[in-house]
């Protein structure tokens, strides 16, 4: 392999790793604070449709982030009411949530355009050079030279880091994730804090999405996340629910999907379905490898009861 | 009746919201919702296409019911439909020439029985083996699963210069009998009602459907009473397994007369969907699996009459659940009290 192949295929790992880190970033907060994060998946697959209706309505990009943001959320609220309020199961919500964003956005998608799906082109997001760090050979341009959205996924993972560990709410976050009982009786409300964290959560996984739309791909098609939010699910657990450890999961099913795509253009025996396989076997056998090591939330799935 | 009462409750308030959308869409709902009854209860034809669809919804529902019972949550019905579809076909491209019907579809219907299990106990390995949570080891053989079908078209039983992913198309000994001549509709249909009836003798009649019970209401309590909850896993995942891989093994024999690229897509999660309104109760599977079936056949003919996209079905689907599991939750907390 010469250089500019491997700085190509690095560059891409993080450029395909980027969403998956805003996904698993924000499923991470969810968890952490004692809810399932299964609606990822949907609220990705919303915030992809939000951001690339926006852009394509308004052509500016901020809208784009802002919409991409708030569809996010809005899946989040109904997960967040129906697992809190109504002490839904968590699991199935998230699934249920799934099958919800899978519909309305299609359905949107033809809906509001009289029942013609529209031709959503839009521009990718370009590169965005760091003066003088890019031109580092190798490191520059895998690291230096990529799209804005791709450096804010892996910066927000220090701010998250920082809160989980070194704020007195990221305590209290944790705290209700592992006991709320006890987080009840020094006076916090587990109930709000879950909400906050499943809509903050939402937020982060529908960017990721508008990621996934507006940077990489630059249209919106029915069902386009294709998983992408399990494999953040599985990113958070293969990296025990510490924001690095999730990236470092979010880089190696970057690393897989990046091989993925150029693994055919090198000649190999192998299909390319057999190659398809390979991000969903690899996250089995990372997840059966821990195992028993990893250590959930302890209130993870367990509806806050008040008694 | 207290739980149907709220199920329908569910159900008509997702088709109200829906409506909201319709309206969005600049279509009105009551013509939209007119060309779905048309289009689900309209002719024979159509009820025996919604029949069809039905088949594998209650066929695999069963089997999620009987696994949320004993809180297995088991999501992998989309892989285990697949693998027993490429199972059954691959016993009826690969049997030789002029083999005796009967006995070709019941081992392809073995086949793919066997192969839903085998899928379904892999999953349940690496959950009790490995303590991987079973969410995502049957979300993720879902994925390879679903690529395996592509996969085995490429090679192994593909047709050759065919433009789609799809095999041959199989000898007629290969396809499931009619059971109403000259409509569509195939024997499949009689499974699925031995399956929700058989599904729900077992859950409530049998030490092994007590057991499931035992273990949905707590694990640790099982395990007290002497219930091996490994074992029981493996059980109930194999059985369920087996249900979807039948339901795939049908699928194809009896609607495609072929394996195709996609058969099986949507499949695994709306078999959920039909088990939680179906209260998790095999034999309510029934309804709630024809209810869906009808549902979908339904928004086709509204999506090619009315042009409201048939999309809709989903969101309705996701909507029904999240009522659906609010009322379940609101109920046990009531309980509760």
């Amino acid at each position: 392999m010469d250089l500019a192949t491997l700085t190509e295929l690095l560059s891409a790992t993080l450029r395909i790793a980027a969403p998956l880190m805003f996904a698993a970033l924000g499923g991470l907060l969810s968890e952490r604070a004692g809810t399932f994060a299964v609606g990822i998946e949907g609220m990705m697959l919303a915030g992809a449709f939000g951001g690339a209706l926006a852009v394509f309505a308004t052509g500016s990009t901020a809208a784009g982030l802002a919409v991409s943001l708030l569809a996010g959320m809005a899946l989040a609220l109904v997960v967040a009411l129906a697992t809190t309020r109504f002490r839904a199961d968590q699991m199935v919500t998230g699934l249920a949530v799934n099958i919800l964003s899978l519909g309305l956005t299609s359905f949107l998608l033809r809906g509001l355009f009289g029942g013609r799906t529209p031709v959503i082109r839009l521009p990718t997001l370009p590169a965005w050079p760091v003066p003088l760090l890019s031109d580092i050979p190798l490191l520059g341009p895998v690291l230096f030279r990529q799209p804005l959205l791709v450096y804010a996924a892996f910066l927000l993972t220090i701010p998250v880091a920082l809160f989980l560990a070194k704020t007195r709410t990221g305590l209290m976050l944790r705290a209700v994730g592992e006991n709320p009982e006890a987080a009840f009786a020094v006076g916090t409300d587990p109930q709000r804090v879950r909400v906050a964290a499943i809509l903050v959560g939402g937020a982060f996984a529908g960017l990721g999405g508008a990621v996934l739309s507006l940077q990489e791909v630059g249209t919106f098609t029915d069902g386009m996340t294709n998983g992408r939010g399990f494999i953040a699910l599985a990113a958070i657990i293969v990296g025990r629910w510490n924001p690095f450890g999730a990236m470092a999961g979010c880089l190696l099913f970057g690393a897989v999907a990046a091989l993925e795509s150029r693994i055919q253009g090198w000649g190999l025996p192998v299909s390319s379905y057999v190659v398809q396989m390979v991000p969903y076997l690899v996250a089995l056998a990372l997840l059966a490898g821990i195992g028993r090591s990893a250590r959930m939330p302890g209130a993870i799935g367990v509806p806050f009861v008040r008694h | 009746m207290r739980t149907l009462a709220m199920t329908a409750g569910a159900i008509a308030l997702a088709l109200l919201v829906t409506a909201g959308l319709i309206l969005l869409a600049g279509k009105s709902p009551v013509t939209a919702y007119g060309a779905l009854l048309r289009g689900a209860f309209g002719s024979l034809d159509r009820v025996a296409f919604a029949l069809n669809k039905s088949t594998p919804y209650i066929l695999a529902g069963v089997g999620v019911a009987l696994c949320f019972r004993a809180k297995v949550i088991n999501i992998g019905g989309e892989g285990q439909i697949a693998v027993g579809g490429i199972a059954a076909s691959a016993v009826i491209l690969l049997a030789p020439a002029g083999s005796p019907p009967v006995l070709m579809l019941a081992l392809a219907m073995l086949a793919g029985a066997a192969g839903g299990a085998v899928w379904a106990i892999l999953a349940a390995w690496v959950f009790i083996k490995r303590n991987v949570h079973e969410v995502l080891c049957t979300l993720l053989l879902n994925f390879v699963g679903v690529l395996l079908v592509s996969e085995v078209l490429r090679a192994p039983l593909g047709e050759d210069g065919a433009g789609f992913p799809q095999s041959p198309l199989f000898p007629r000994a290969g396809w499931l009998p009619k059971l109403i001549p000259g409509t569509d509709l195939h024997i499949g249909i009689l499974f699925a009602v031995a399956a929700a009836v058989l599904g729900h003798v077992l859950l409530w009649r049998t030490t092994f459907g007590f057991r499931l019970r035992v273990m949905g209401a707590s694990r640790p309590a099982a395990a007290y009473v002497g219930v091996s909850t490994a074992r029981a896993t493996f059980a109930v995942m194999a059985l369920a397994g087996a249900l979807a891989g039948l339901a795939g093994g049908i699928e194809v024999s009896g609607v495609h007369n072929r394996l195709i690229e996609g058969f099986s897509h949507g499949f695994g999660f709306n078999a959920v969907a039909v088990a939680l309104i179906a209260g998790l109760n095999p034999l309510a599977v029934l309804p709630a699996g024809l209810f869906l079936g009808f549902l979908e056949a339904g928004a086709l003919a509204m999506q090619r009459e009315v042009g409201v996209p048939s999309s809709l079905v989903y969101v309705i689907e996701g909507l029904m659940m999240v009522f659906v599991l609010c009322a379940v939750g609101l109920n046990a907390r009531n309980r509760r009290v």
